[in-house]
C-alpha cells in the first residue's frame, strides 16, 4: 500500500485510480452521503475516468531488459 | 594392463542396485553397484554427479553408463561413470522432487495461506526467463493483444543446464529490488524434465518464496508440476496462461469505465434530489404529528368548556335561589315595611330622624315619613314620657 500512496502524490498508476474510482463509486451509491461531497467526488471519479481512459489507450507494449546496473533499455524481441 | 583395458572395452552399461553410495566434499560419487552374484566398485566424479538431482538410496536399482577401468592401488576394476540412473518412471528426479517438495512443507512454504493476491491492474510486469526464448514472446504477444498499456521488465536468466536455478534465482531477486514490478513471471516454455529441471532446485523455491512480489509461475507444459509451481502466489500452465492470468481484458475495462460517469451521474442526481424528497417527508410527518397532538386539546378544551356551561348554569341557579331569599330578608328590614304597618318616621327639615323630644322645640318644622308619602307638620309642644 505504501507504494501506491507514493504513486498517488506523483502521477497515480492505472490501478490506484481504479481502485480509488471503485471507492467513489461505492461512496456516491451509499445513503447518507451530502450533497456537497457527493459533488466534489463526481468531479474527482470523472477525472479517474478519463485518465484511466488515456492510460489504457496505448498501443505499443512497452518491452524493457534489466541491466546488471539497474537500469533498463528498451528490449527489440525482433533483433533478438 | 590398464591401457590394454582403456583403450580395448568399449563404455558399457551395467545394472544393479546401489549397495553403499558417499559423496566426498569435493563432490566425487563413491559407489558400489551390486547383484545377488557379484558387485563392482564405481566413481561418479563431481562434474558429472553436479547433474544427479539427487543421490540415490542404498537399494536403489540403477543403470550406470560408465568406462571399465582398473583401480591399480588396489588391484580392483572399477566403473568410472558417465551418468547413473534410476531405473523407473523419473527415477531419481522424481525422487529428489519429492525430498524438496516435503522439505518446503515442512517449512511451510507451500501454506495456501501464504498465497498473495495478484493485482488486477498492474501497471509493469516483471518476467524471469530466457530472453531469447518462446517463452518471452508468447508472453509479450499476449499483453500486446490484452493489455498494450502495460510495461514489461525482462530479467534474463539461462532457464536450463548447470547453474541455471542461481541465475533464476539472482534474476528474481535483482528484477524485485530494482525495477518493482507489480508482479512477475517466472518460467519457460516446454521442454524434458531434464530440460526444465531448474525450476524444481532449491534456489528457485527459495528465491519464489522470498520475493516481496507476487509471483506467477508457468513452466512448461499444462502437465508439467514444478517445484516453482508450488512455491509461487499462482501457477499458470503455460508462459501464454500467466500473460491472461496477470493482465485484465482491456476492452471489457474500457467498457466498465465508459459506464462509470453515468453511474455518478445517476448517484449524484439522486443525493440532489434527496433533499427535496427529505423535506416533503418531514412536512408530511410534521402535519400528522401535529394533528395527532391537536385531537386531545380540541377534546380537553371541549369537555372544559362544557364543564364551564354546566358550572356557570349552576352557579347561576343557586345564585338566584340565594337572591329571592335575600330580597325576602331585606324587604323584611326595610323602614317602609315597618311604615306599611302603621309606624311613622318623624325628620327634621335638614334631614336627621328625630330621635328624642328633647330633639325639637316647639316651633320646629318636622316632615313626617308615611308608608304612602309625607306630611309636613309644625311641633306645638314636647312631652316626654314619664316613668311611672
Amino acid at each position: 500500500m505504501s507504494d501506491s500512496t507514493t504513486a498517488d502524490r506523483a502521477d497515480p498508476t492505472l490501478e490506484t485510480r481504479l481502485g480509488r474510482l471503485e471507492e467513489i463509486l461505492a461512496r456516491m451509491e451509499s445513503d447518507d452521503v451530502e450533497l456537497e461531497e457527493a459533488l466534489t467526488l463526481f468531479e474527482e471519479g470523472v477525472q479517474h475516468v478519463r485518465a484511466a481512459e488515456t492510460l489504457l489507450s496505448a498501443t505499443e507494449l512497452k518491452v524493457e531488459e534489466l541491466l546488471a546496473s539497474g537500469a533498463t533499455q528498451p528490449l527489440d524481441l525482433d533483433d533478438a | 594392463m590398464r591401457g590394454l583395458l582403456d583403450s580395448s572395452v568399449e563404455p558399457l552399461w551395467v545394472g544393479g542396485e546401489i549397495g553403499s553410495w558417499t559423496r566426498s566434499r569435493a563432490g566425487h560419487c563413491y559407489f558400489s553397484l551390486k547383484d545377488d552374484r557379484a558387485q563392482i566398485r564405481g566413481v561418479l566424479f563431481s562434474r558429472e554427479a553436479a547433474k544427479l538431482p539427487t543421490d540415490p538410496d542404498e537399494g536403489t536399482k540403477v543403470r550406470v553408463f560408465g568406462d571399465l577401468t582398473l583401480y591399480e592401488a588396489r588391484g580392483e576394476f572399477q566403473l568410472v561413470a558417465r551418468t547413473v540412473e534410476a531405473e523407473g518412471a523419473e527415477g531419481l528426479w522424481r525422487k529428489a522432487f519429492e525430498e524438496l517438495k516435503a522439505r518446503l512443507e515442512r517449512e511451510g512454504l507451500l501454506d495456501p495461506g501464504l498465497k498473495r493476491p495478484i493485482p488486477p491492474f498492474p501497471s509493469t510486469i516483471g518476467v524471469v526467463t530466457s530472453p531469447t526464448g518462446a517463452a518471452l514472446r508468447d508472453i509479450t504477444s499476449v499483453l500486446q493483444r490484452r493489455a498494450p498499456w502495460a510495461r514489461v521488465v525482462v530479467a534474463g536468466s539461462r532457464v536450463q543446464g548447470e547453474g541455471a536455478s542461481y541465475e533464476i534465482a539472482e534474476a528474481l531477486h535483482r528484477l524485485a529490488k530494482t525495477a518493482q514490478p507489480d508482479v512477475i513471471i517466472v518460467g519457460r516454455g516446454g521442454g524434458s524434465l531434464e530440460d526444465l529441471w531448474a525450476f524444481n532446485e532449491e534456489p528457485v523455491a527459495r528465491a519464489i518464496a522470498e520475493c516481496p512480489i507476487p509471483v506467477v509461475s508457468a513452466v512448461g507444459h499444462e502437465v508439467d508440476v514444478t517445484i516453482s509451481d508450488l512455491v509461487a502466489d499462482r501457477r499458470a500452465p503455460t508462459p501464454s496462461a500467466a500473460a491472461e492470468t496477470v493482465v485484465p481484458d482491456t476492452p471489457a475495462l474500457l467498457e466498465q469505465l465508459r459506464r462509470s460517469p453515468e453511474r455518478l451521474g445517476r448517484a449524484l442526481r439522486r443525493t440532489a434530489s434527496r433533499p427535496r424528497l427529505l423535506l416533503a417527508d418531514r412536512m408530511r410527518r410534521l402535519e400528522g404529528s401535529m394533528q395527532n397532538r391537536l385531537v386531545p386539546a380540541r377534546r380537553s378544551l371541549e369537555q372544559g368548556r362544557d364543564r364551564l356551561e354546566r358550572r356557570i348554569s349552576a352557579l347561576h341557579t343557586s345564585r338566584s335561589a340565594r337572591l329571592a331569599t335575600i330580597s325576602g330578608r331585606l324587604q323584611a328590614l326595610s323602614p317602609l315595611s315597618t311604615l306599611a304597618r302603621g309606624y311613622a318616621v318623624a325628620l327634621r327639615p335638614d334631614g336627621p330622624v328625630v330621635r328624642t323630644v328633647d330633639a325639637v322645640q316647639p316651633g320646629d318644622d318636622l316632615r313626617v315619613r308615611l308608608a304612602d308619602g309625607h306630611v309636613d307638620a309644625r311641633v306645638t309642644s314636647t312631652t316626654p314620657h314619664t316613668n311611672e
